[in-house]
């Protein structure tokens, strides 16, 4: 599939805060995350399945999030990840730290 | 974190495949559910799963990422390594049994010492608290005399004013003759102060230990045995508690029974009893006495949270107050020393000695073991750039390495161990009688992880050097053209300064126990001042309260004399206080009659001998001037005394000594004026290593005591003089022992046991480092003539003789060997100021050691070189070519 102008590609670490904030209201499996990511954004961002996975493992293993085995849609087993107290916390911090990121880029980019 | 980080590692290697097939179900069921989403935007379902494959990308790659982030990866790694590495040893045995042995032998050798190093001087002695504990001791600055015991009555003085010590005991030893069970014989008598025990904070196996009241004057006389002798005299009676046992003929009750753990300080007896000091047929009278005997050792418990120097402080009050009271008191001053200081003070350089040079026999080793390593390195650089131009990782290859070092280091370490063990057992009887013997020295826990750790250390030291020759390795030129002609210059500069390293570490070890050789040849070699050979001698004691007057001590001594000369063969016996070197020394202060008075606190001393008139003649101690003692001498006629050559000289320097009088005495027979009737040549009293002091004899007769040692001089065999000092002693009463029997030059050999044992230790370890630094060489010269092989071969065709081949190995091989001795003697010249107190007379800068250490490593050099060289020589040009 070639790659979509319109779409962007996410910053390396971006996804870890739109992992946590997509799990902030409910459990869901890999697939949903990456679909709410997309239609939150209005298809704007688009989560390369790829690294979508290894990213999920990486917050578990963090202890960020829990994952727990459900099912899915389609009747069959999945995996659905939680956000853990740890994992709100960080959500916190993420979402501080990306506010005064974004508004300092915004503020360069207004003056340069 | 850590710990739930290895939990999670743990589980993911453990339960690999179960969290594999998970991680496919979960990765399968994710395109599952987009080709379900695809199928809404009405594609068939086949173009809808192909769509959903696309979408994901790669399946493996993701998988893959997915386990990175589960950290199993180092694990697994390591496994590999480990695999890799077992594998690649078993490929070449030859050289891992050379690499294993070296590296045993360094460990366990290195183990094996600390097994020493560990049980005396690093394990806190066994009593509670063990760092509260002090000796207590005096010392007269001005005359520069230390470390001397206490009188009674400053004792009781401390004991009652001082607030620093929660408990204050003082002990002195000797030995009573134990009677009723069996062979009457002489027990190690440890004479104590009521608190003894509670000092030590010790308890007894059975029954109790002292309690205050047991020493009173006038208690009942009560005694506690050790484990040892109730065990071996009492068959471990478990009723002995009560029981009434006779010392030197009068009834002790037993109280108590000490376990063998407990060991009283200084006292190295395992049979041993403990009795108060009121109740002590020797030291009791000294209860009375005023201070100036500093008989009795003290020891205290000091109250935690008190600084040595508030303990000082008030020891320093303490002793002003006494130095009034008492006249004897005047210039001295108490000191405290840590027991443990005061313990292992004489051996710990001895044993740090040999500590350091075990371990510069293991740097040797590491040095040989890197050596190998590199040579291997060469050989297998072109497997390694393989790797590198296949894409591994300098960092992973250095890993895999490094993991290879390390497993020969611990097979090294575990072997290594097995020697240690076997070291320990081969040492331990070899140990000098005079170690501190607290705890019995075996490799226990501490020692394991001691080799333990040292083989992991080892590991990173022989590792470094082919871990950083791959960091330099460059594949271009591993695999381009003409790899094959030599080595590159880096890793055989390396090799060329291990060997160098190994020659200087080789040189320092060997001057340290060269040094100590001569010294100990100049030890055995100092003429005593006596004549040991065919004299034996013998103790008897007699029991305090059959023998309690000086009367009695003469006529025994008399009847004894007389009834030994008697004997056939036995004509040249006699009797005498202590002995040289056997028991040194009673030290006492004398004055010249006629001579102002010295300064306050000041004082001349000599060492004192009680002597029978044939004591001379049997020791071979030559009379200057004047006259021997005879048989006149006796308590009725004028007090004499003979003085020592050396105490003529010192205090005699102008005048002629032989008439004049000294005031001197055994306080026992009281300070006396005696007339100086002869000089006699000097004998070294204290020990070999010492030279002779001043010394005074008086005749047995004038200053008996209440036993005595017996020496005889006799060309019958030794057991045979044995049995007739036995024969004659049970002749006059079948109740006295006759003990610590020997033949004089067995206790001038065990004299110098701990100089001997440290020389001998060294001398090995100098021994194995010189041979590993041989092999050193020779692996170097060895290798290097093979990689060159092709370039001999050239030389050779173009007309070298091998005979300058032989010369250009050789000249190769003595450059380092010589490089390696300037810097091994440099290093040898700056530490060898360390060891000076061990040794005797030879300076530590000794030219002659250290010449010809030199010369022996030259030698071991050349012959190091001389066989590869040779076969460089024999390399034949045409097979040499063809090779290439």
């Amino acid at each position: 599939m070639a790659p979509d102008p319109s779409r962007l590609d996410l910053l390396q670490g971006t996804l870890d805060l739109l992992i946590l904030r997509a799990l902030r209201s409910e459990a869901m499996h890999g697939w949903a995350v990456s679909e709410r990511i997309q239609q939150i954004s209005q298809d704007i961002l688009q989560v390369n399945q790829g690294s979508l996975y290894p990213a999920l493992h990486r917050l578990e293993h963090r202890g960020w999030i829990k994952a727990e085995w459900g099912i899915s849609e389609l009747g069959r087993r999945a995996r659905f990840y939680a956000l853990t107290a740890a994992g709100r916390k960080q959500l916190e911090i993420e979402t501080e730290n990306w506010s005064t990121l974004s508004a300092a880029i915004a503020r360069v980019l207004r003056m340069a | 974190m850590l710990w739930k980080d290895v939990v999670l590692r743990l589980r993911a290697l453990l339960f690999r495949r179960r969290m594999d097939e998970e991680l496919e179900e979960e990765l399968q069921s994710h395109i599952q559910l987009q080709a379900w989403k695809n199928r809404h935007s009405e594609l068939d379902p086949a173009e809808a799963m192909r769509l959903a494959r696309l979408q994901f990308g790669s399946f493996v790659c993701a998988t893959e990422e997915c386990r990175d982030q589960r950290g199993i990866s180092s694990i697994e790694i390591f496994a590999k390594d480990v695999h890799f590495a077992f594998r690649m040893l078993r490929k070449s045995p030859g050289f891992t049994a050379i690499a294993l042995l070296t590296l045993a032998l360094g460990i366990g050798a290195n183990t094996a010492i600390f097994s020493i190093v560990h049980a005396v001087l690093l394990r806190p002695l066994p009593y509670a608290d063990p760092r509260q504990l002090v000796l207590v001791s005096e010392a007269r600055p001005q005359a520069g005399i230390s470390g001397l015991g206490m009188s009674y009555a400053p004792f009781t003085e401390l004991q009652e004013g001082s607030h620093a010590f929660s408990a204050i005991a003082g002990l002195g030893a000797h030995a009573l003759v134990l009677t009723g069970y069996g062979e009457p014989s002489e027990v190690s008598t440890v004479v104590v102060t009521s608190e003894f025990f509670s000092v030590l904070a010790a308890e007894p196996l059975l029954g109790r230990v002292f309690i205050p009241e047991d020493g009173r004057r006038g208690a009942a006389a009560v005694v506690v045995l050790s484990e040892n002798l109730w065990r071996n005299r009492f068959g471990a009676d478990s009723g002995i508690v009560g029981r009434s046992v006779t010392l030197d003929m009068r009834p002790y009750t037993v109280i108590g029974v000490m376990p063998a753990s407990f060991h009283t300080p200084f006292v190295n007896q395992a049979n041993q009893v403990w009795i108060p000091l009121a109740q002590d047929p020797l030291y009791s009278v000294w209860m009375t006495k005023p201070p100036g005997e500093h008989w009795m050792a003290v020891i205290a418990r000091v109250r935690s949270g008190i600084s040595a120097t508030r303990v000082q402080a008030e020891l320093d009050t303490i002793g002003a107050r006494l130095a009034k009271e008492f006249p004897a008191e005047k210039g001295w001053a108490i000191r405290i020393e840590p027991l443990q200081q005061v313990i292992t003070g004489d051996v710990k350089l001895p044993l740090l000695l040999l500590l350091v040079a075990v371990g510069l026999v293991l740097l040797i080793a590491c040095a040989n073991v890197a050596n190998l390593l590199l040579s291997r390195a060469t050989s297998r650089s072109k497997e390694l750039a393989i790797r590198i131009a296949l894409g591994a990782g300098k960092g992973r290859i250095a890993r895999q390495l490094l993991t290879e070092c390390a497993i020969l280091g611990m097979l090294g370490g575990l072997i290594g161990t097995l020697v240690a063990y076997w070291g320990v057992a081969t040492l331990v009887p070899l140990l000098p009688p005079s170690l501190p013997k607290f705890h019995s020295v075996r490799v226990d826990g501490w020692v394991l992880v001691f080799a333990f750790v040292l083989s992991l250390a080892t590991s990173l030291v022989f590792g470094l050097a082919p871990v950083l020759s791959v960091a330099g390795a460059d594949p271009h030129k591993e695999l381009g053209e003409g790899a094959r002609a030599g080595e590159s210059a880096g890793p055989r500069r390396a090799r060329a300064l291990l060997a160098v390293g190994e020659i200087a570490l080789a040189v320092v070890l060997l001057t340290g126990a060269g040094l100590l050789m001569r010294s100990f040849a100049q030890l055995t070699s100092v003429n005593p001042g006596f004549e040991p050979n065919h004299v034996v001698k013998a103790m008897v004691s007699l029991p305090q309260f059959q023998y309690s007057t000086p009367q009695q001590w003469v006529a025994f001594s008399e009847e004894l004399a007389t009834r030994l000369e008697a004997q056939p063969g036995m004509q040249d016996s006699a009797i005498a206080g202590p002995l040289p070197i056997v028991d040194c020394c009673v030290t006492l202060d004398f004055q010249i009659v006629g001579n102002p008075p010295l300064q306050e606190g000041a004082a001349d001393t000599a060492n004192y001998v009680p002597v029978s008139p044939r004591y001379f003649g049997v020791m071979g101690i030559p009379l200057v001037r004047g006259r021997l003692f005879n048989e006149s001498d006796s308590s009725s006629t004028p007090a004499v005394a003979l003085i020592s050559e050396a105490l003529a000289k010192r205090y005699f320097p102008n005048e002629d000594p032989l008439g004049r009088h000294l005031m001197f005495g055994f306080p026992v027979n009281g300070i006396v004026s005696r007339e100086i009737v002869g000089i006699v040549r000097d004998i070294h009293d204290v020990s070999l290593g010492k030279e002779p002091g001043p010394m005074l004899y008086v005749p047995f007769a004038q200053a008996p005591l209440y036993g005595a040692e017996v020496v005889v001089k006799s060309t019958l065999s030794s057991s045979a003089v044995v049995g007739a000092i036995r024969t004659v002693t049970h002749g006059i009463d079948k109740n006295l022992p006759v003990t610590d029997i020997a033949p004089l030059p067995e206790i001038l050999n065990a004299s110098v046991a701990q100089p001997r044992f440290r020389t001998l230790l060294l001398g090995l370890f100098a021994a194995i480092g010189l041979m590993l630094a041989a092999v050193g060489i020779f692996g170097v010269i060895s290798y290097s003539v093979s990689r060159r092989t092709h370039e001999l071969g050239i030389r050779m065709a173009l007309g070298a003789e091998p005979g300058s081949v032989l010369g250009m190995i050789l000249r190769e091989t003595l450059a380092l060997t010589l490089i390696g001795i300037a810097i091994g003697v440099s290093g040898a010249l700056a530490t060898a100021r360390l060891i000076t107190h061990l040794l005797f007379k030879v300076p530590p800068y000794d030219p002659v050691t250290l010449v010809l250490v030199s010369l022996l490593l030259v030698a071991v050099g050349a012959l190091a070189g001389y066989i590869p060289a040779r076969r460089a020589m024999r390399v034949d040009p045409v097979v040499a070519l063809r090779h290439e």
